[in-house]
C-alpha cells in the first residue's frame, strides 16, 4: 500500500501500536498489589546485630558526655551532661535508649514479620520493643518510645524503556529496592545509652536494604538519618548491620535498662 | 497547519509508547547490564558519624573490638609500633580500598562510557585522602591471574543487583583495617554493596581475609552529596628524611607479649581488657554478657602467642600448576614467565632475548616456545640469580636454545663466550662453584662469572645491572636491574609465597637476607603513594613493587629481633620454636610440611644468628 503522507504514516503507526499493545498486554491493569505482594525485597526473619562500628558506644555504656561523632548542638550537649541513669531507672524512663532513635543500635536481634498485607512488624529483643511500619495510613497516635512509622518501598526510578524513539534502555534495572521508614511523634529518647539525646520533634528516616554475600549469609543494612534541630546541629547518620539467622537462636527478650 | 498536525500525531505516538511501557514491569537486566536508574556520579563527602576517633586522630593500640581477628591479626597489631611510619618506605603508604572508603576527605565518582554505544565501561572513584583512585570495571572483564600485581585499591569489577552496585575486589595490597596497626593482608578480598537513597550514599564493605580474620568483616560508610566540586583535594606524597642516621635494618616493633600500650584502651575507658582483643565474639550481642565476667588475667593470655602448633599459610597458591607457561608483560619489553616452578624473566629486542633464571626445568620446552613467541631471535644471555634448582633447572635447555648458526665461525664469535653456539650464562662466581660442587649438569654451569659487586651490560636498549648480594639466600645471590624498564629481578631473595629459604649450608644468612632486601629498596622508586614505579619480580609468587618488599623486609627484621633477643637471653632453639616467634606471619607464610617448613625457617634464623654472634 502506498502511504501518501507522513501524517497518514503516523496515524497508522499509532493505531498499529495500540493494537499490538492490546494484544500483547491484555486488559488495563487492576489496582496495584498490596505492599506485601509488591515488596521488592524480603526482610522477614530473624536478624542478629553485627557490632563492628561504634563498638564502645554500643556494647558498653560510655561515660557521661562522651558523644564522639554525634553532631550535638549546645543544647544537646547540655542535655547529655544532665544524663542520670539512676533517675531514669527509678522514674520508669529506663527505655529512653530503646526508642525509635536508638533501638537499632542496641546489640540484639530483630524479628521482622508481616502483621498484615499493609503492615510490617519489627520486634527487638533488646528492651523487648516492637516497631510497626505502616504502608499507607498509620494507626495510633504516637507519644510512645517508637512513635509513628510510615513505610514505603524505595525502588530505583524507572526510565522509559525500549523502543520509545530511541529514548529508552534495552536493559533496565533488576527488581530490587529498600524499605523506607519515616518515624515521628515518639517520646524523646537517647541515641546512645549514655544519654545522648533526641527530642520528640525529631524526624527519623530509615532505609532497610538486604544484601546477599558470597559466603551465603544475608545482611540487613539499616541506614538511619536523625534530624533534630533541638539537639543536633546536623543530620546524624548511622548505618547498622545485621546478619540473617535461620531460626530464632539467641532470641532473648530482655527488659530495658538505663545502666 | 500541516506542521501542527505532525506535532500532535508525533506526541500521540510518543504518549502511546510511553503508556505501553508504563503498563509493563521493567524487563530483567542481564548480568553486568547497567541500571539506568542508579547513578553515583558527582561529589560526595563522608558523614563521619561513626567511629570518629578511628577515622580522625586514630584509635588506641589495643582497640580491635568489633573485628573478627584471629591470633595472627591480633599479634601483628600488638607488635606494631606507629613509629614504623617514620621509615622512608612507609611514609607514603596508601590506604587499601576498604579503609580508603572509610577515610575522611572528599570523594568524586564518575562514569566512563563507550563513546559510541554509551555502555557503561567503568565507574571511577577518586578519594582525597592518599589520592586513592579506584576503577570499577563494569564491562564484564575477568579478574587478573594470581601472579598479577596487587595494588592498594585492588582490581574491581561491578554489576548492578537490585538497587545496589555490587563490587568485587581482589589483588589488594597489605594494608590496614584500622590505622592503629590492625592489618589487612594481601590475600583479602572485598565485596561491596553501594546504594543511593536520594543524596545519601552508603557503601557496605565485606572484607574476607583468610590470613587475619576468622569471618568476613562488615562495615558501612555514609556519604552525602555535594552540589559541586568542594575544591578540597590533596597532592601526592613524597617521602623525606625523618630520622637521620638510623641503620637501614631497623624496623620499629614491639616484642611479642611486650606491647607497652596494650592495656591503655581498656584502662582509659574502664572496660575489660578482653574488649579490644577478643576477635569475632566481640561482634555479637552475647559479648555484652561475656564482658561482665571477663578478667584481665584471661585476656592477658591473648597478648602473646598461644602454645601449640603453628598454623599454616592461608594464602592463595599463585602457581598455575596447569603444565603451561604464562606470560605476564611487566614493562616495555620485559616479561615474567610463570609456571615452571620459579619465575623467569625475559627481555626482548633487536639484540635477542636476555633471560633471568630458567625455572625448575620441568617445562623448559614450553618456556622456549613462549620466548620464541616474544622474539624470533635465539636466546643470547641467561643470568642466574643463584645456583638453586628453581633458578637453574632449565639452564641446559635454554642455553642450547641460544644456538645461532648464522654466527658460528664469524668474527662475532670472539666477542663473548658461546656466541652462536649457545646462550651465555652469567652469574656470580659462587653460583658456578656450588654447581660444580653439587655435580649439577656441566652444560648448565655459568661460563661467564664475576667476582665484583656489580656486573653491567647494555642489551636491547636497556642498561642492565647485576648486583651480587652476599650471603643472603646463598653466597652467590644476585639481583638484576633492567634500568630503562625499571624492573628488578630478585630471585629467591624475595618471594610472596613463603618465609625466605635461607640456605645456611650454602652461605646464606639472616643479616645477608635483610641487607639484600634493603639493597632492592635502595633501587626502587614508587610511582604514586608508595606503589607502582619499579616493579620487582619475586623468585616465586606475584609481580610486586616496593611495598611487598618492604613488608617482607619488615617481617625479616622483626623475626630477627625476636630470635636475637631470645638468644641473648640464653634460649635454645627448641625454646625459640616453642615461643612461636613467627606467630603473626604463620597464616601468611607458614608451612608444617614440604621442603621449607616454619620450623626449618626458625632454625635457620636461630643458627644464622648464633653463627654471627660467635
Amino acid at each position: 500500500m502506498f502511504i501518501r503522507s507522513r501524517s497518514t504514516f503516523l496515524l497508522l503507526w499509532i493505531v498499529g501500536a495500540a493494537a499490538v499493545a492490546s494484544a500483547q498486554f491484555g486488559p488495563p491493569p487492576g489496582p496495584p498489589p498490596p505492599p506485601r505482594a509488591a515488596a521488592p525485597v524480603d526482610l522477614t526473619g530473624y536478624w542478629v546485630s553485627l557490632v563492628t562500628e561504634d563498638w564502645r558506644s554500643r556494647m558498653t555504656v560510655p561515660p557521661k558526655g562522651d558523644a564522639e561523632s554525634v553532631p550535638l548542638n549546645p543544647e544537646g550537649r547540655k542535655a547529655a551532661m544532665a544524663w542520670d541513669p539512676e533517675k531514669d531507672q527509678s522514674s520508669g524512663e529506663q527505655c529512653r535508649a530503646y526508642g525509635a532513635g536508638g533501638i537499632v543500635r542496641r546489640p540484639g536481634r530483630i524479628h521482622i514479620t508481616w502483621q498484615d498485607d499493609n503492615t510490617l512488624r519489627a520486634e527487638f529483643d533488646a528492651g523487648t520493643q516492637t516497631r510497626t511500619f505502616y504502608f499507607g495510613s498509620p494507626q495510633g497516635k504516637g507519644a510512645d518510645w517508637q512513635g509513628i512509622s510510615v513505610a514505603s518501598w524505595d525502588v530505583p526510578g524507572t526510565i522509559m524503556t525500549r523502543g520509545s524513539f530511541g529514548l529508552g534502555n534495552p536493559g533496565g534495572p533488576e527488581r530490587g529496592g529498600a524499605l523506607k521508614v519515616v518515624t515521628t511523634k515518639m517520646k524523646a529518647g537517647y541515641l546512645r545509652k549514655n544519654g545522648i539525646p533526641y527530642s520528640e520533634n525529631a524526624v527519623i528516616t530509615e532505609y532497610y536494604d538486604r544484601f546477599d554475600i558470597p559466603n551465603g549469609d544475608s545482611l540487613l543494612l539499616v541506614t538511619t538519618e536523625v534530624n533534630d534541630p533541638m539537639y543536633l546541629s546536623a543530620p546524624f547518620w548511622t548505618s547498622t548491620h545485621f546478619k540473617k539467622q535461620n531460626d530464632s537462636a539467641g532470641w532473648n527478650p530482655s527488659a530495658c535498662s538505663a545502666k | 497547519m500541516k506542521t501542527n498536525l505532525h506535532i500532535v500525531l508525533f506526541s500521540a505516538a510518543l504518549f502511546t509508547q510511553i503508556s505501553l511501557f508504563a503498563q509493563t514491569a521493567p524487563p530483567s537486566a542481564p548480568p553486568n547490564r547497567p541500571s539506568p536508574a542508579i547513578d553515583f556520579s558527582g561529589y560526595w563527602s563522608p558523614a563521619v558519624n561513626e567511629d570518629g576517633l578511628e577515622r580522625g586522630a586514630g584509635s588506641e593500640i589495643g582497640d580491635y573490638a568489633g573485628f573478627a581477628i584471629n591470633e595472627a591479626g591480633r599479634l601483628w597489631a600488638l607488635s606494631y609500633d606507629p613509629s614504623r611510619l617514620t621509615l622512608k618506605h612507609h611514609q607514603c603508604d596508601g590506604y587499601v580500598a576498604p579503609y580508603q572508603m572509610r577515610a575522611v576527605g572528599n570523594f568524586r565518582f564518575w562514569e566512563d562510557r563507550d563513546p559510541h554505544t554509551m555502555q557503561l565501561v567503568a565507574i571511577h572513584i577518586w578519594a582525597q585522602t592518599t589520592e586513592g583512585f579506584r576503577t570499577i570495571w563494569m564491562d564484564g572483564r575477568p579478574h587478573p591471574p594470581a601472579w598479577a600485581p596487587h595494588t592498594y585499591q585492588g582490581f574491581s569489577t561491578g554489576r548492578f543487583v537490585g538497587n545496589a552496585l555490587v563490587v568485587n575486589t581482589t589483588h589488594l595490597k597489605q594494608g590496614w583495617l584500622r590505622r592503629n596497626g590492625l592489618p589487612e593482608s594481601d590475600q583479602a578480598t572485598m565485596v561491596e554493596f553501594i546504594v543511593r537513597h536520594g543524596d545519601h550514599l552508603v557503601d557496605t564493605t565485606v572484607v574476607t581475609d583468610p590470613v587475619f580474620l576468622t569471618e568476613p568483616e562488615v562495615r558501612s560508610d555514609d556519604f552525602f552529596r555535594q552540589p559541586a566540586d568542594h575544591g578540597a583535594w590533596l597532592y601526592a606524597c613524597d617521602d623525606g628524611e625523618e630520622i637521620i642516621g638510623r641503620p637501614p635494618d631497623v624496623v620499629p616493633n614491639y616484642p611479642l607479649g611486650q606491647q607497652p600500650f596494650a592495656k591503655e584502651y581498656s584502662k582509659k575507658y574502664k572496660i575489660p581488657l578482653l574488649s579490644g582483643i577478643a576477635g569475632a565474639p566481640s561482634i555479637y550481642p552475647e559479648f555484652t554478657t561475656r564482658l561482665k565476667t571477663a578478667t584481665d588475667a584471661e585476656a592477658e593470655a591473648l597478648l602473646r602467642p598461644a602454645p601449640g602448633p603453628s598454623p599454616v599459610s592461608q594464602a592463595v597458591d599463585p602457581e598455575p600448576h596447569d603444565g603451561e607457561i604464562h606470560v605476564w608483560p611487566i614493562s616495555g619489553h620485559v616479561y615474567m614467565l610463570v609456571g615452571d616452578g620459579g619465575n623467569i624473566v625475559v627481555e626482548t629486542g633487536d639484540d635477542g632475548p636476555f633471560v633471568v633464571d630458567t625455572g625448575s626445568g620441568q617445562l623448559s620446552g614450553k618456556v622456549i616456545e613462549a620466548i620464541r613467541k616474544l622474539s624470533d631471535k635465539p636466546v643470547q644471555f641467561i643470568v642466574n640469580t643463584s645456583f638453586l634448582p628453581d633458578r637453574t633447572g632449565g639452564n641446559v635447555k635454554l642455553r642450547a636454545s641460544g644456538q645461532d648458526p648464522s654466527l658460528v665461525g664469524s668474527f662475532f664469535s670472539m666477542q663473548f663466550r658461546d656466541a652462536g653456539v649457545n646462550a651465555t650464562i652469567i652469574a656470580q662466581q659462587n653460583v658456578e662453584t656450588r654447581m660444580v660442587e653439587q655435580k649439577l649438569p656441566e652444560p648448565g654451569w655459568p661460563m661467564d662469572t664475576f667476582l665484583n659487586d656489580r656486573r653491567r651490560k647494555y642489551h636491547n636498549g636497556n642498561a642492565i645491572e647485576i648486583f651480587h648480594e652476599p650471603n643472603a639466600i646463598t653466597d652467590g645471590d644476585s639481583i638484576v636491574h633492567f634500568r630503562q624498564d625499571d624492573v628488578i629481578v630478585a630471585g629467591d631473595i624475595f618471594n610472596t609465597t613463603q618465609f625466605p629459604f635461607i640456605d645456611i649450608k650454602d652461605g646464606g644468612s639472616v643479616q645477608g637476607e635483610i641487607n639484600a632486601l634493603n639493597e632492592i629498596l635502595n633501587r626502587t622508586v614508587f610511582q604514586h603513594e608508595g606503589q607502582g614505579g619499579t616493579m620487582i619480580v619475586p623468585g616465586h609468587g606475584y609481580l610486586a613493587d616496593e611495598h611487598e618488599v618492604v613488608e617482607y623486609r619488615d617481617m625479616m627484621v622483626i623475626i630477627r629481633d625476636r630470635v636475637r633477643a631470645m638468644i641473648r637471653g640464653g634460649a635454645t632453639l627448641d625454646q625459640v620454636k616453642a615461643a612461636r616467634v613467627t606467630a603473626d606471619y604463620d597464616t601468611r607464610y607458614g608451612a608444617n610440611t614440604g621442603p621449607w617448613t616454619t620450623d626449618m625457617f626458625v632454625a635457620a634464623v636461630y643458627n644464622s644468628l648464633k653463627q654471627a654472634a660467635k
